[in-house]
């Protein structure tokens, strides 16, 4: 038995395949992203160390300080607009009991796709002159509106197909949470006279709160990798309007050569979403005591 | 009717919701048998009576849909049976095998993929493949595809793995059966249904996976449907039939392996999620 189970060559073999590229494309990566970011490299040349100098540019550039805020801006989107709508319909297909089933299967489905065709998709639905949505205002007389090229609208536009795309998935984890509280508890409350809302603001979400805290780290770590459909929709634009940090890592890295300046964006997006998820973690996540039922 | 009014305020509500989510498909699907933007503008909602459906053999052949469609399926279907296989055998090795300070400290190290965000590493990922000279070739999705899915694949491979009662491989072992034997014999058939579910999470990463797709590869002939897509959308602007026959294209086999698999999906990207 221990011969065939403690064989270090077998082991050895059995793990070396996934370890080997998970090291090679992985950690190392992880690495070096830590040692490129503070120097002054194109990639070709000898790297120069230059300490904190790609930082200090970075937050001297205007459209680097707008991507941030644009993060932030996907960041409060999806937790204080998303997050009440994706509780309200987990409760309400939770609630049904003819077409669940349906409802689970639809609802989930634009979260399978690629986010770069959903962003094609949507880009037609925002198309000026045949366009879906100006052809439905033009119904009410609006005239069209150039949505994705125009200031005020561009942003909005993104994170309209950004929360088509993702609020299914969120949905199904809530609605998973919810379907697993056991049953006496509701119909318990419902004997005592409680109103569907009531139970609802009562007794199931303080019941799912955990699971409602894990869908708020999951956008904001989502917010903070939001890249391909800011890259398919617009580029950043107009005028960098809508440009995101990984975007602008992007355009400075592969398309301007600046790596070591690009790398140092990366180490900025990773500190970012570590502070926000820390700091979510101890203001709010850490209050809940543990729940038990 | 009061009783029957509140039962039906929720449906309503949820139908609304479904209808915002497929309506959009719907719209692509019937511009996409439309003749010309043209009759698309003239009839944005209704349903193509004269449908042309020749935009898709069009798109198929001329606009070489076909090409990113297979470069898609095989790429995909390659690295997510790739990266299925080294994870069942890490897990194998790290739940089954008598190693539990290393395997334990394996776990861990894998567990910090979890936490790093991907496109952290896009520059330096970028650098390696070019260091590696093979920038513009397969192997430059292929093999970060594969890395990419260590970490989840190990962990809900290794949570099943280790649910297997210890009594059927003793009884192997005693039978003579290597442990690669019982690896490939015993412990494998058992974790089909993870298996089934990992194969799946990592086969639609790849399919929709665009920021390495897009700047690992700059040949045409090479280039996957989310990107192909992309250069298809800027080359034919202009048509927006045209367009939406490669919307359906590229939307269509992920529709089809959902409607047969959407439980299996769900399950095992909650899981994922839950984990995360």
């Amino acid at each position: 038995m221990d011969k065939t189970l403690k064989n270090p060559l077998t082991y050895l073999l059995f793990v070396l395949p996934a370890i080997a590229l998970y090291v090679l494309f992985f950690i190392y990566p992880m690495l070096t992203t830590f040692y490129y970011g503070f120097t002054d490299w194109d990639g070709l040349n000898p790297a120069k160390f230059n300490g904190f100098d790609n930082f200090a540019k970075a937050f001297k550039d205007d459209l680097f300080v707008h991507a941030i805020r644009n993060n932030m801006i996907f960041i409060l989107a999806s937790v204080l607009i998303q997050v009440p709508l994706i509780i309200f319909f987990a409760l309400m297909i939770s609630g049904v009991k003819r077409l669940q089933r349906f409802y689970k299967t639809t609802v989930f489905m634009p979260s399978i796709l690629s986010t770069s065709v959903i962003g094609i998709l949507w880009g037609f639905i925002y198309e000026p002159d045949i366009g879906l949505l100006n052809q439905f205002l033009g119904l009410f007389g609006i005239e069209p509106i150039y949505w994705l090229a125009e200031r005020q609208t561009a942003m909005i536009a993104v994170l309209i197909t950004n929360a088509w795309q993702w609020m299914g998935f969120y949905i199904i984890l809530v609605l998973a949470a919810i379907l697993a509280l056991p049953k006496e508890l509701n119909e318990a409350a419902a004997i005592d006279g409680a109103t569907g809302i009531q139970r609802a603001f009562n007794i199931t979400v303080p019941l799912i709160r955990p699971i409602i805290s894990v869908v708020i780290m999951l956008s904001i770590a989502g917010a903070m990798r939001v890249v391909d459909i800011v890259l398919v929709m617009t580029n950043g634009g107009p005028a960098g309007e809508t440009e995101v940090m990984a975007s602008y890592m992007v355009s400075h890295a592969i398309q301007s050569g600046q790596y070591g300046f690009g790398t140092s964006i990366a180490i900025l997006i990773f500190l970012f979403a570590l502070v926000l998820t820390a700091l979510y973690q101890l203001l709010f996540a850490r209050k809940q005591e543990r729940i038990e039922y | 009717m009061p009783a029957a009014l509140k039962k039906g305020i929720p449906h309503l509500l949820l139908i609304a919701y479904v209808v915002a989510v497929l309506y959009p498909f719907v719209f692509v699907v019937f511009s996409s048998l439309k003749e010309s933007n043209q009759a698309i503008a003239e009839n944005p909602w209704g349903f193509p009576f004269e449908m042309k459906f020749e935009n898709y053999v069009n798109a198929w052949v001329n606009a070489k849909i076909s090409v990113y469609f297979w470069n898609s399926l095989y790429l995909s279907t390659t690295a997510a049976v790739s990266g299925v296989l080294i994870a069942a055998a890490m897990a194998f090795a790290i739940t089954r095998m008598r190693f539990g300070r290393s395997s334990k400290l394996l776990t861990q190290f894998v567990l910090i993929g979890m936490l790093i965000p991907g496109n952290a590493l896009f520059i330096s990922q970028y650098l390696l493949v070019r260091d590696l000279h093979i920038l513009n070739t397969h192997w430059a999705l292929f093999l970060p595809y594969v890395a990419g899915a260590v970490p989840m694949s190990v962990l809900l491979i290794a949570a099943f793995m280790r649910a297997i009662p210890g009594e059927l491989e003793e009884a192997a072992v005693m039978d003579g059966l290597s442990s690669a034997g019982l690896f490939a014999r015993i412990v494998l058939p058992l974790t089909v249904p993870a298996l089934v579910t990992v194969f799946i999470i990592n086969f639609l990463g790849n399919w929709n996976e665009f920021l390495l797709a897009n700047f690992f590869l700059n040949k045409d002939s090479l280039r996957t449907l989310p990107t192909g897509m992309v250069g298809f959308r800027d080359t034919f602007q202009t048509n927006y039939a045209q367009m939406c026959t490669g919307i359906v294209y590229s939307v269509v086999p992920v529709l089809i392996i959902y409607a047969f698999l959407q439980e299996k999906i769900i399950e095992g990207l909650t899981a994922g999620g839950v984990k995360g």
